[in-house]
């Protein structure tokens, strides 16, 4: 006979699982419209890379975009932006997050915006309203 | 009145939309080769699709999440990725298959090259899911494809042997087979993919979002499903009887969309041959534009880009990128010369090696009570999810070896 696991502490309110309950699930904008999956999650004063010190890092900002990368194959973080999304604009969470600010403006849109701009809205009915 | 109609709809449509040119072709080349003695993958089949469709539309009616969004949430980043790459690529592999049936197609009813019609098809394929509402887009093809009756009436017109068929039915093969167990078992995992191809279930669900269900619109899809899809089985199931019927005594192996003609020219001659070709062109149309789509919403769900027809193009620019990126891969394929019937044979091959993938994670959330509240699979069909993933597990596992010992079916 094991020993019984120990019953993890009672705490007040909801726990997150950050690899259950944040990580590669889907982010809306405030108007319910898609903006991207988070990728991974900035943590306070951790360097990518690091191992926390502290008992307790807080969640700063979802990360989308390149940083993907180095969750699939591995290896360092890919130089330049970071497709960041401050978690104070995270309005929600369940099973999608839910922003509380549009997402046209945020700097994981602007491949999209880019490309609804000058390429798929150039072809004629691009912007034509769906019926 | 009009629920009447709007489900009468629902139901044609499934029928007519469920066969594409593997089920054509293949279903042709097994009636050719081993007469009916393997009628029993397609009705396996056909319980294994209306299973897995109809969750996939209760989950993503439920929850509105889609297939490919679930896949990354249950799976992770990284198996989620390699899930994506492998559909993915089966996906425009059967896209390429099914704008090169509309070719083949055309070029039967024309007798111009197919060359000519390759382009033709992949711009309209184009210009349908550009302009064309979901709805229509989706009753039209669906409709058209009821035009494969035809197959089912060839069947009843050819007198056939119905005591030897009968026979064929019960396992015991016809006189002039003579195929290895090895082939035998390789063709079986051939038709399972082709009955159970994974675009349908992307198409399926993502078709759920695009067109707002909610679960009040689940008992017309149940119908949908129930009904329409057996009876799109059964236009199946009469193209290789066809085949047993007319090709299989003569020793003619299927190899071309032609001959899979031959049995309804025989049959009913020319009205019936123009009538089999409407259906050709709507069965292969329609799976072009479905796959097309899958195409573009696999990997917009992956990596939550926004997509679906219900938003204007410009606000979903990387889902409609990915589809005109997908159709030319598939035209510059096909202008190779590469045969489209043997694309198809080897795509439905590769769909039931993928099959696991999808429907795993689909099973394990319509049991989350977070996705789905309570509305979670019922006992009996976790029972029947469970036996039909160690059945997709087998077939999954024995595809690559069987491929290799049959030299592909040869």
């Amino acid at each position: 006979m094991t020993a019984p696991l120990p019953r993890p502490p009672r705490v007040p309110g909801r726990i997150l699982d950050a690899r259950l309950h944040l990580l590669d699930r889907q982010v809306l904008d405030v108007d319910g419209e898609p903006v991207t999956t988070v990728d991974d999650l900035e943590l306070g004063d951790l360097q990518f890379g690091e191992r926390p010190r502290s008992a307790a890092p807080t969640i700063t900002a979802l990360i989308s975009g390149p940083i993907l990368t180095t969750r699939l194959f591995g290896g360092r973080a890919p130089r330049g932006r970071l497709g960041r999304i401050g978690w104070e604009v995270v309005a929600g969470i369940d099973i999608v997050l839910t922003l509380g600010i549009p997402g046209g403006g945020l700097e994981v849109s602007w491949f999209e915006g880019w490309l609804g701009e000058h390429v798929i809205g150039r072809i004629p009915g691009g912007r034509h309203d769906p019926d | 009145m009009k629920a009447v109609l709007g489900l009468a709809l629902g139901v044609l449509t499934a029928i007519g939309g469920f066969v594409d040119i593997g089920d054509l072709v293949t279903s042709s080349v097994v009636g050719s080769r081993f007469g009916l003695t393997l009628v029993w993958v397609i009705v396996v089949g056909v319980v294994g699709i209306c299973l897995f469709a109809q969750m996939s539309g209760r989950v993503a009616a439920v929850s509105g999440r889609a297939t490919f969004e679930i896949i990354r949430e249950r799976l992770g980043a990284r198996v989620g990725f390699a899930n994506l790459a492998a559909s993915f690529l089966i996906n425009l592999m059967t896209l390429t298959a099914e704008v090169g049936g509309i070719a083949l197609s055309l070029q039967l009813a024309s007798g111009l090259q197919p060359v000519l019609w390759i382009p033709v098809a992949a711009i309209a394929v184009w210009l349908v899911i550009w302009r064309v509402k979901f709805s229509v887009l989706e009753n039209v093809t669906g409709l058209l494809g009821l035009a494969l009756v035809v197959f089912a009436v060839a069947v009843f017109l050819l007198h056939p042997d119905w005591a030897a068929l009968g026979s064929q039915l019960a396992l015991r093969p016809p006189p002039q087979s003579s195929e290895s167990a090895v082939t035998y078992w390789y063709f079986a995992i051939a038709l399972f993919g082709s009955a159970m191809t994974p675009y349908e279930v992307f198409f399926f669900s993502s078709g759920a979002i695009e067109e707002h269900w909610t679960p009040k619109d689940l008992g017309q899809s149940r119908v949908n499903v129930l009904v329409g899809f057996p009876l799109g089985g059964l236009l199946s199931i009469s193209i290789a009887v066809t085949a047993a019927v007319v090709l299989l005594p003569q020793m003619i192996a299927v190899t071309s969309l032609s001959q899979v003609l031959l049995p309804v020219a025989q049959a009913g001659g020319t009205i019936a041959v123009i009538i089999a070709l409407l259906g050709f062109v709507a069965a292969t149309f329609g799976a072009a534009l479905e796959t097309t789509l899958s195409s573009g919403y696999s990997l917009a769900q992956y990596f939550g880009w926004s997509w679906g027809k219900f938003r204007r193009p410009a606000q979903a620019a990387r889902f409609h990128l990915t589809m005109i990126i997908g159709l030319l891969i598939g035209l510059g394929v096909l202008l190779t010369g590469a045969d489209p019937v043997q694309i198809t044979e080897y795509s439905v091959v590769f769909s039931a090696i993928a099959l696991p993938l999808t429907y795993l994670p689909i099973l394990i959330v319509a049991n989350d009570h977070e996705y789905m509240g309570d509305r979670v699979n019922g006992r009996l069909t976790n029972l029947l999810g469970l036996v039909f993933l160690v059945i997709i597990l087998i077939a999954s596992i024995a595809a690559i070896p069987l491929m290799i010992l049959s030299a592909a079916g040869s």
